[in-house]
């Protein structure tokens, strides 16, 4: 009784530690890194048309500028549209090139509420640029 | 054991689930509880995980996503059709069982705790950390709030004698009881004779080698789901086999005074019932109106502060204002015993309603998003270099009802809640009244409450619902 008891104990604890140095090390997943930093010198920027963002079908524009201000062409631009609430299946679309650097397509925001989309865009040289932009759509 | 008189006898239970072939043996088996509690360890500790390590986005993430989406909806689904299946599951108490008793000379649980006031400050503080901290959109803290489960009730029954966490503490366990109080299936004895001529109660007592119950039940008194968490320790520790886990009349134990009459247990009831009305009102647009007219008049832009009001008024003030003034005015109308007395008798008739309106509330999550679960196990598979389910997400798997279905869902199930309180609340005043008239006099306050829980909670429904929470995560 008294071994198991402390075995008990034990395996508490270590699971406690185990989490506590997860969460102090923030050790990152594959799928997590780099999230937020667009690949060298790309600016990437997002902007809807009506804005702000209304619950319904919209335009998303993404616009790919190089370091030395030059158009990004012939990347392929993939947006997700996440809700803030568990359980929302996400807004998925892919942008076409309408003028050299600058990516269109048609966004249907489901819900009201906090949206993040994600943009990630592969460029010709083979490298991706991934951001995300917060917003907020109303009714 | 010979029996003289048959006629005395209650007769055995018609259906007892512990006497199914293979299921029964199972969950009698000693180490039956721990079948259902080792998958759902597992499963938290990968959600504490991936909470933990994983994607920042709440929809992304096991942790958010199998705790707001599936979890709450699987919980009402199993105390409608079966009862108190989670707790039965309950991961946070392995300890109990694998340590049989952690501190079986460990201190009662002081007699001024032994009541629900502080489970009732748990569950209100918990629904208003989830308001305050927009819980469902963060996977770090949910991942946090379940190691502070495992650690609660893990303190709380090494140190004590008994299982307080479960029965005085826990705010799943609150929820579940009272939501268990309209379930189908209930523990009792099988024979009323054997447990009268049983010398040892080990249902209760325990033996040297199986525990008793933890929340200190006796089965042969039990009328009600209220505290028993569906360890079945009492149906392994009885020496007779006399302990079973049976079909009862709908809605019986609301409406055959089970429940003590107390002015915790009632306000309980009725807490969990204005809690359901306000953790939808919570999500939809109104709400945050409110929050910025409030914050307008107040001068402040402190959240915390404005939302405190909000839902102390909605969980604490609205609940007990409710509750004693129809009390009041029932006793007013027909006479009658004091305040609490009439409270604790009428208070059960409010819990089909309340629960109808969680229910139709995590069905709306449940139903529309219970399939983002399988590209959210994709991706964590994938991170993890492991290509069992596909290489590549499929995030287009979400709803598992159209939208309308939805409505119809949230709708129905509040129509068919109203109903059943009705059915209740009318049974109760039957059997306090002789007189009818009397009768009708004393249900008016209180039908006038459910009409008016009935019509709140239609509303909300009809508004559309909101996400909000966390931009920047
Ligand atoms: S131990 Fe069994 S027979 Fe004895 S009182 Fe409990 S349920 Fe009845
Ligand atoms: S009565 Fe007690 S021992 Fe029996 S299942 Fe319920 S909580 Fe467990
Ligand atoms: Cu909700």
């Amino acid at each position: 009784m008294l071994a198991r008891k402390t075995a008990t104990r034990t395996l508490i604890l270590t699971l406690l530690a185990l989490s506590l140095s997860l969460a102090l090390t923030g050790c990152q997943r594959a799928s997590q890194q780099g999230n937020s930093a667009p690949a060298s010198g790309v600016t990437m920027d997002f902007t809807i048309d009506p804005d702000p963002a209304l619950v319904g079908q919209t335009q998303a524009i993404v616009t790919l500028t190089a370091a030395d201000g030059q158009p990004v062409t012939g990347a392929t631009v993939a947006l997700k549209g996440d809700m803030s609430h568990a359980g929302m299946q996400p807004v998925l679309a892919d942008a076409a090139e309408q003028d050299p650097g600058v990516y269109r397509t048609e966004f249907t925001w489901t819900m009201a509420g906090d949206w993040i989309v994600t943009v990630t865009a592969s460029l010709a040289d083979g490298t991706t640029a991934e951001q995300q932009f917060d917003l907020s759509v109303t009714r | 054991m010979t029996r003289t008189s048959a006629s005395l006898h209650r007769p055995a239970p018609a259906f007892d689930l512990l006497r199914v072939p293979g299921l029964g043996r199972l969950l009698r088996w000693r180490w039956g509880r721990l079948v259902f509690q080792a998958p759902l360890a597992v499963i938290a500790a990968v959600m504490i995980y991936d909470g933990l390590t994983g994607p920042k986005l709440a929809p992304q993430n096991l942790a958010t996503v199998a705790t707001w989406v599936h979890y709450r909806g699987l919980v009402v689904l199993a105390l409608l059709l079966a009862g108190n299946l989670f707790c039965m599951s309950c991961p946070f108490t392995l300890p109990r069982t694998l340590a049989q008793r952690l501190a079986r000379h460990g201190r009662r649980w002081p007699r001024a705790l032994r009541n629900k006031w502080l489970a009732i400050t748990l569950f209100v503080g918990l629904l208003f950390l989830y308001e305050a901290f927009d819980l469902w959109a963060s996977p770090w803290l949910t991942a946090w709030l379940i190691v502070a489960y495992f650690v609660a009730a893990f303190v709380f029954e090494a140190l004590f004698a008994e299982s307080p966490f479960c029965k005085y503490l826990c705010p799943i366990g609150a929820f579940n009881f009272v939501g268990s109080t309209i379930s189908p299936l209930q523990i009792t004895s099988r024979d009323a004779d054997v447990c009268r001529s049983c010398v040892g109660k080990e249902c209760v007592n325990g033996s040297a080698q199986v525990l008793g119950c933890g929340t200190e039940l006796f089965v042969p008194q039990i009328r009600s789901n209220l505290d028993c968490v569906l360890c079945l320790d009492c149906a392994r520790a009885c020496p007779h086999d006399n302990v079973a886990l049976a079909a009862r009349k709908p809605l019986s134990e609301l409406t055959n005074a089970a429940w003590p009459r107390r002015w915790d247990v009632a306000l309980l009831a009725l807490v969990f019932t204005f809690a359901a009305l306000g953790n939808a009102f919570g999500m939809v647009p109104p709400v945050y109106e409110l929050e910025a007219a409030l914050a307008g008049w107040l001068g402040t832009d402190n959240e915390v502060l404005i939302l405190a009001l909000i839902f102390g008024v909605l969980y604490v003030l609205a609940p007990v204002l409710a509750g004693v003034g129809a009390a009041w005015l029932s006793r007013g109308l027909a006479g009658g015993e004091r305040i609490r007395v009439v409270l604790g008798r009428y208070a059960p008739a409010v819990v089909p309603l309340g629960f109808a309106i969680w229910f139709a509330h995590y069905w709306f999550h449940f139903a529309s998003g219970a399939l983002t679960i399988i590209p959210v196990l994709q991706s964590f598979m994938i991170d993890h270099g492991v290509a069992l389910l596909g290489s590549a997400p499929n995030w287009r798997l979400g709803a598992i009802l159209p939208a309308n279905g939805l409505f119809l869902l949230e709708l129905g199930s509040v129509l068919i809640g109203f109903l059943a309180s009705l059915a209740v609340l009318r049974q109760i005043a039957d059997n306090a009244h002789n007189d009818s008239r009397m009768a009708r006099r004393a249900m008016t306050p209180w039908l006038v409450l459910l009409v008016l829980v009935a019509v709140l909670a239609v509303t909300l429904f009809t508004l559309p619902m909101e996400m909000r929470g966390m931009m920047t995560g």
